[in-house]
């Protein structure tokens, strides 16, 4: 059963130097407890999708007409303001990647967690106040009630992503949204903040979208994963299988292109050329002009979502073609 | 915070003074020696020059000048706080709604805006005060407020512009805030910082604005004393009775250095820098 879905999901802004298609026509579902890993380079459009799954497309993006943003079977692109403030906070919520802006400097770390229980539930100043500390208690932060009073610059980056994470969970949510949740954090807190999240997915019974450009942090995490390029879903599969096989010759080129510890010594591989604008994609496929299996059917056509084995999707023709790839 | 503020060596002055003025205009029926509009003696007590029974001396019309200066505080001060509210409340109202809101509503409210400040502010409270020539305090406070807080919007629009784009505000919409709560709690302390800093500016502005109208006539009306009409009182006489003009004065450019002192020393507190 899912409990996410987003269909033909395209956000585009308006700028000086043509039409940015920053999201283009991304799909993907997310069933009940599931962790589905959105991977891909800056400027791939995972964020962008993330804010659009939230309604909060900055100005001047505009969402497209046939975008579907499907929260238990019900499409919130098609619904109020309102009807979407109540399901952010307490059915959908957002962990984004740096807890440092994304306190308000100004309020104490208390305020800012009740004020998510008061936004969606009606209860006593009391009441919210005793859950905001266990909810800090629960993400590990010691001292709660203490630290409820306390401001965000008198906490450690870590201990504010954790007061982060309890503020996404205070109204229990059915969905998490965790936008590169460890990039901004030391190395050794990363690996914490990681398992409080995998732990309290368990627990509260969660799905999670994890947006990410690190694969190994997608593979250690997610039970699938969907790469992103050029502000379209390249390819998805579960975990296990995309990263033995990858299909789309771009997710080769990134799990080629991770540094790894195991194994003789190597050169560091890297994908030729560089992501395009947004404004400018190429014709045909995305990827083609970077692609060393390219042909003149990539620069003319674009592939649509091709299924080469049940259960996973690539965007490439040589699905069609697979005796090319030995070329 | 306030610890901060409390560092800044240009906070304690102007504080120091901006409190002794308040505490002068308050206390000003019982510092002052007279009523401020006593004729004490109109034969022979005239512009008499400072003595222990009329330490800044008397006026033409025999007023104890002290009395005065103290109460005009009390009128000058309540006038330049008046006003002054009345400018940040809808500077900041303005300033909030286009910053947040953006385009067509940015546009049209900035608009507005420009236009109130192409024209000379002086000469709009002449104009008005010329057609209602009696005005009274409270009249003349919000005149003043109402055509005082176009500069005031344009840096609460400004901050608001780039407040509104910082992650904890798509971070307090993404916990289900909507646009009051948004705005209130989480953009509008963001954006105190330099309307605090204005404010304080603003104060010494207005203290000189009133002056400059009441020296004129156009401000508050005689005998309800204020420091611009008591300079008046005293400009023909300024050869034999310099105390009169001079002790309104002198009120005048403290209270406008104290309030310059304050603001310079706020915004050097909030200054990312100074920390």
């Amino acid at each position: 059963m899912s409990v996410l879905e987003v269909r033909d999901l395209s956000v585009t802004f308006t700028t000086p130097s043509g039409v940015a298609r920053a999201v283009d026509e991304v799909a993907f579902s997310l069933d009940v407890g599931e962790t589905l890993a959105l991977v891909g380079e800056s400027g791939s459009g995972k964020t962008m999708t993330a804010l659009a799954v939230l309604g909060l497309v900055p100005p001047p993006g505009r969402v497209g007409p046939a975008s579907q943003v499907r929260y238990q079977d019900r499409n919130l692109l098609a619904g109020s303001e309102a009807a979407w403030r109540a399901v952010r906070g307490a059915e959908i919520a957002i962990v984004f990647q740096e807890p440092t802006t994304s306190l308000n400097p100004v309020l104490t770390i208390g305020t800012q967690i009740t004020e998510t229980i008061h936004a969606h539930e009606r209860v006593s100043k009391a009441a919210a106040r005793a859950r905001a500390a266990e909810l800090l208690q629960r993400v590990g932060i010691a001292d709660p009630t203490h630290r409820l009073d306390s401001y965000p610059h008198q906490l450690s980056g870590g201990m504010r992503q954790r007061a982060m994470i309890a503020m996404a969970l205070a109204c229990r949510p059915k969905v998490l949204i965790a936008d590169e949740p460890t990039t901004a954090l030391d190395v050794t807190v990363q690996a914490q903040i990681l398992e409080l999240l995998a732990a309290l997915k368990a627990e509260l019974g969660m799905a999670m979208l994890l947006i990410t450009h690190n694969l190994g942090l997608a593979a250690g995490v997610a039970d699938r994963v969907a790469v992103m390029y050029g502000g379209r879903i390249v390819e998805s599969a579960d975990t296990d299988a995309l990263f033995h096989q990858p299909v789309h010759p771009y997710t080769a080129g990134l799990l080629r292109a991770a540094p790894r510890l195991e194994g003789p010594a190597r050169p560091q591989t890297v994908i030729p050329g560089a992501v395009p604008p947004a404004t400018a994609w190429p014709t045909g496929c995305r990827f083609h002009p970077r692609c060393a299996f390219a042909w003149e059917h990539c620069a003319t056509d674009e592939p649509p979502p091709l299924i080469p084995t049940p259960g996973r999707t690539a965007r490439c023709w040589l699905v069609e073609e697979p005796d090319r790839r030995r070329a | 915070m306030i610890a901060r503020f409390w560092r800044v060596r240009h906070v304690r002055i102007g504080l120091a003074l901006v409190g002794a003025l308040g505490l002068v205009a308050i206390a000003a029926p019982v510092l002052a020696p007279y009523r401020p509009d006593t004729v004490i003696d109109v034969i022979h007590a005239r512009d008499l020059p400072p003595s222990l029974a009329h330490p800044l001396g008397t006026d033409p019309y025999s007023r104890d000048v002290l009395s005065r200066v103290l109460y005009g505080a009390r009128v000058s001060l309540a006038i330049a706080a008046f006003s002054v509210a009345i400018a940040v409340t809808l500077g900041t109202a303005v300033g909030l709604t286009a910053g947040y809101a953006g385009g067509a509503v940015d546009a049209v409210l900035m608009r507005l805006v420009d236009a109130g400040l192409a024209i000379p502010r002086f000469f709009i409270l002449l104009v008005v005060v010329a057609l209602w020539p009696r005005l009274g305090i409270v009249a003349l406070g919000g005149l003043i407020g109402l055509t005082g807080w176009f500069g005031m919007s344009r840096i609460v629009r400004q901050e608001t512009e780039s407040v509104r784009r910082r992650e904890y505000v798509t971070a307090a919409r993404a916990v289900g805030c909507g646009t009051p709560r948004t705005l209130l709690r989480h953009v509008l302390p963001n954006v105190a910082g330099p309307v605090i800093v204005a404010a304080a500016l603003g104060m010494g502005n207005v203290i000189l604005l009133e002056t400059g109208l009441s020296y004129l006539g156009f401000g508050v009306q005689p005998p309800t004393p204020s420091w611009g009409n008591i300079i008046w009182d005293g400009h023909d006489v300024m050869l034999n009775a310099p105390w009169v003009a001079t002790a309104a004065g002198v009120a005048v450019v403290l209270t406008v250095l104290a309030f310059s002192y304050l603001g310079e020393g706020l915004r050097r507190a909030l200054e990312p820098s100074a920390t």
